[in-house]
């Protein structure tokens, strides 16, 4: 990320204060960095078509990235969101071959999805289990509950709304990017405009100091685990249709570009800090990158090399911004 | 005193902060073998003038000669090296090592590249024997001491460092009386061993006592250096604030005893927590200031905890006008008590602005199920011109107050819908004495306005400045009360440390 603009301004205080207020926008720097240097390096990045396929191959991230923004800015981590969108997959899939009236399918899968979510809220909150640890266990649990349904096999007997929002269009749009667009919406609205959102923010920035003031954390804690869940089961549901069947392993490997994706954005590992903005510009850094990776002639072994260095570098400006803080 | 070149000087030395002109014009020398004490309000420059000392600031005006040689410090292990040593305020050890790890950390001797850990406890041992410390077990974790032996491993550790130079950043603001005492001995014996010692504190009566000189600071500049045996304490604060300011040595407490009282607003019938506090009973009538007074580690503060509902008893009754008062902050906040803890950091959230800090325990009241900014910064505003918090803008963060304006704001943010009892801990811990007397005064007006007041503290000084009557505990247990009688600051250590000797 080397592109910190380089003008002088006159003051050393200045200069500082220009500095720390450049690493937030750090990650829009690097938005614009990425687009730039394609847009120069390939013919067929800089395109209207391109543009949707980027939000399309970002989209079911942004779904699950609602969720695990709730979840950072409390200063927890949920490393079960993947596995659960499989199992929610897998859940909806499997009630459909099993004739269950639609939608109770989808319904089930979500419910299922967020009972995970409140178990691991309760481990987290109540029982005291850092939340790496519990959700690490939860990513088991899901993912084996998802192999005990299917045995295994594929499941091809989709709800039909899934297969809807996953891959039909209205008005030459994509479902699944209005899905996305949709629940990044909702996560904004309830962070920054509910006394929820403003509980999550505080819990995470001292959560002692929140129970001070009369804030219910563990309430508030297991509250974002069930919408991290929840956030996720959704975009099993959809993802589900857009794949066209459900496997037992269908999204697992998301793991880590839903949760970079929330960190590349500047929501702080340590709560208190970020929000959907941040996770927006982090999701379209991560789908640029891939993107305009896939059009520039990289040998393609390298990609996900470059990738991961990228990601390490977004981590060392939110550590510096972290820093800055404690000064 | 030697009366060579100073071991390090300060010429002219001045610091900006944006447009805050947080030093100017500093001259300031420490020579071997003396003990230079610094003294100034909150906000007047100390901390900055110790930074610079300790090489955290290396950008400033003027110039600094180190055995009288021009040298400008890059970081902290540059000073370091040179044998400039900083013991921090919150202690940087590690509880969890034995105390000879704690001394020799990150520098621990080695053999064929392992530690060399005979070598390690036999030297430790040594250097606490020379500080006259030879009962401390170097082989025991650091947490089986109190915290005076926490301070004494730091201190240990910069002289095995080769530190010439140790600043003290208000060493005993944490520690008992006793620890105190000889901490200030160590303190001595270190001068008189030759080591230059910088030392800051609010205790004057500690400054007078420790120090050979004691430079005043205002407003980041010097307002003049004095010797230390020919200053007292009324001097130096007049110098400090430059005002008469009055001073708590005593005071004729008011109140009745707590017997043959009309209806209390709280009380707390046989309150135990095991190994915390015991049986405890009083009550607290409204509009009354009830001080609590007891060392650290007696479980005063730990009771006002339980009584805020942070933590459950196991036994005993909270009754808030004669009704059971359940374990819980929001179901205590909702019933009218607020409570400020002994810790700002735990009580704030630094970097969220004041109005947010204000506005959260009231969010449901303020605006509802939205938040409503403006109607917040509104609230903030009104509480926070009522304490004096400067600047008065709900919207600066706390990070960027002083610790005395940031002890406003806990205390203004219970002021939004005023409580019936007010509980708090500690309310004045390392401020200066302007600004701890305006927080008297809002706690004195909060009791005139009927509010019962339950003000915690190991800072008698503090309770016989606002108290009506003086509860004093002593291991987990109320040991005397003293009500409608002078008392002195010594009565109160009597009741305290005798009740504790005899506990023993």
């Amino acid at each position: 990320m080397a592109n910190e603009p380089h003008d002088s301004p006159k003051t050393p205080g200045r200069w500082r204060a220009f500095l720390a207020r450049s690493r937030e926008f750090a990650p829009v720097w690097t938005l614009l960095a990425l687009v730039l240097f394609f847009s120069v390096y390939s013919d067929s990045f800089l395109s209207l078509e391109n543009a949707g396929n980027i939000l399309n191959q970002v989209a079911l991230l942004a779904i699950m990235g609602t969720g695990i923004t709730f979840v950072l800015l409390t200063a927890q981590i949920d490393l079960s969101v993947s596995y659960m969108a499989t199992f929610a997959g897998v859940v909806a899939a499997y009630y459909t071959a099993a004739h269950l009236p639609q939608p109770w399918p989808i319904v089930a899968a979500l419910l299922a999805a967020g009972a995970l979510g409140w178990i691991n809220g309760v481990g987290t909150a109540r029982l005291g289990i850092p939340s790496f640890m519990v959700t690490l266990a939860m990513s088991l649990i899901a993912s084996g509950l998802s192999l005990y349904l299917t045995r295994g096999r594929i499941l091809f007997d989709l709800p039909p709304l899934s297969e809807t929002l996953g891959s039909g269009r209205i008005f030459g749009v994509k479902w699944l990017v209005i899905v996305a667009a949709l629940t990044l919406l909702i996560g904004h609205l309830v962070l920054k405009y509910t006394r929820f959102g403003r509980y999550v923010y505080m819990t995470g920035a001292n959560p002692k100091a929140a129970e001070l003031a009369g804030v219910n954390t563990r309430g508030v804690i297991t509250a974002v685990m069930v919408i991290g869940a929840l956030t996720a089961g959704l975009a099993g549901v959809v993802g589900i249709g857009r794949l066209g069947s459900a496997t037992p392993t269908a999204f697992d490997g998301m793991l880590i570009d839903a949760i970079g994706a929330v960190v590349l954005g500047g929501t702080s590992l340590f709560g208190g800090v970020g929000g959907i903005p941040q996770t927006i510009v982090g999701l379209l850094i991560l789908g640029v990158l891939r993107n305009g990776l896939d059009q520039v002639s990289v040998d393609i072994y390298m990609k996900t090399l470059i990738t991961g260095i990228i990601l390490l570098a977004a981590l060392v400006f939110n550590i510096l911004f972290a820093g800055r803080k404690e000064n | 005193m030697e009366t060579t070149t100073p071991l390090i000087e300060l010429q002219n030395v001045a610091k900006r902060f944006g447009g805050i002109q947080a030093l100017s014009g500093i001259d300031f020398d420490v020579r071997k073998g003396e003990v230079h004490a610094l003294v100034g309000e909150n906000g007047a420059g100390k901390s900055t003038m110790m930074k610079i000392l300790a090489g955290v600031i290396p950008e400033y005006e003027g110039k600094m000669l180190w055995r009288g040689k021009n040298v400008r410090l890059k970081n902290p292990r540059h000073a370091l090296g040179l044998g400039i040593a900083m013991i921090h305020q919150e202690l940087s050890v590690m509880p969890e090592l034995t105390v000879a790890e704690n001394i020799f950390l990150g520098r621990q001797p080695l053999r064929g590249g392992v530690v060399d850990w005979p070598r390690m406890f036999r030297e430790a041992a040594k250097i606490l024997a020379e500080l006259g410390f030879d009962h401390i077990n170097v082989r025991d974790n650091l947490e089986r001491y109190p915290l005076g032996v926490h301070q004494l491993a730091e201190i240990a550790r910069a002289l095995t460092s080769g530190a010439e130079l140790i600043i003290m950043d208000e060493p005993t603001s944490a520690l008992s009386p006793m620890e105190t005492r000889r901490l200030l001995e160590l303190t001595r014996n270190l001068a008189r061993a030759g080591k230059a010692i910088v030392y800051i504190s609010h205790f004057l009566e500690e400054v007078t006592w420790v120090a050979d000189r004691v430079t005043v600071l205002r407003d980041g500049g010097k307002v003049a250096t004095l010797d230390a045996a020919a200053s007292n304490k009324q001097e130096l604060v007049r110098l400090m604030l430059g005002k008469e300011a009055a001073f708590f040595e005593e005071s004729k407490l008011p109140g009745a005893a707590s017997k043959n009282r009309e209806t209390a607003v709280l009380s707390v019938e046989n309150l135990t927590r095991p190994r915390v506090f015991e049986d405890v009973s009083f009550s607290l009538r409204s509009g009354e200031i009830l001080g609590l007074y007891g060392l650290i580690g007696s479980g005063h503060f730990e009771l006002g905890e339980a009584i805020y509902g942070l933590v459950r008893p196991a036994s005993g009754r909270i009754l808030l006008e004669g009704r059971p008062l359940p374990a819980a902050p929001r179901r205590a906040i909702d019933r009218g008590v607020a409570y400020v803890p002994p810790s700002r950091r735990t009580g704030l959230f630094l970097e969220k602005p004041i109005y947010q800090n204000v506005s959260l325990p009231w969010l449901a009241r303020i605006s509802g199920f939205v938040p409503r900014t403006p109607r917040e910064i509104q609230a903030a505003r009104a509480v926070i011109e009522r304490v004096g918090v400067r600047p008065p803008d709900p919207e600066k963060e706390v990070a960027f107050l002083s610790g005395g304006n940031q002890q406003k704001v806990a205390i203004a943010r219970w002021l939004v819908e005023p409580p019936k009892v007010f509980v708090v801990s500690e309310p004045t811990r390392g401020m200066d004495v302007g600004a701890k007397e305006e927080v008297m005064k809002i706690l004195r007006e909060l009791s005139q306005n009927g509010v019962g007041v339950l003000l915690i503290s190991s800072e008698p000084e503090t309770l016989l400045a606002a108290s009506e009557r003086i509860l004093v505990m002593a291991k987990g247990r109320i040991v005397r009360e003293f009500a409608g009688e002078t008392v002195t600051k010594e009565q109160l250590l009597h009741a305290a440390a005798g009740e504790l000797a005899e506990a023993r």
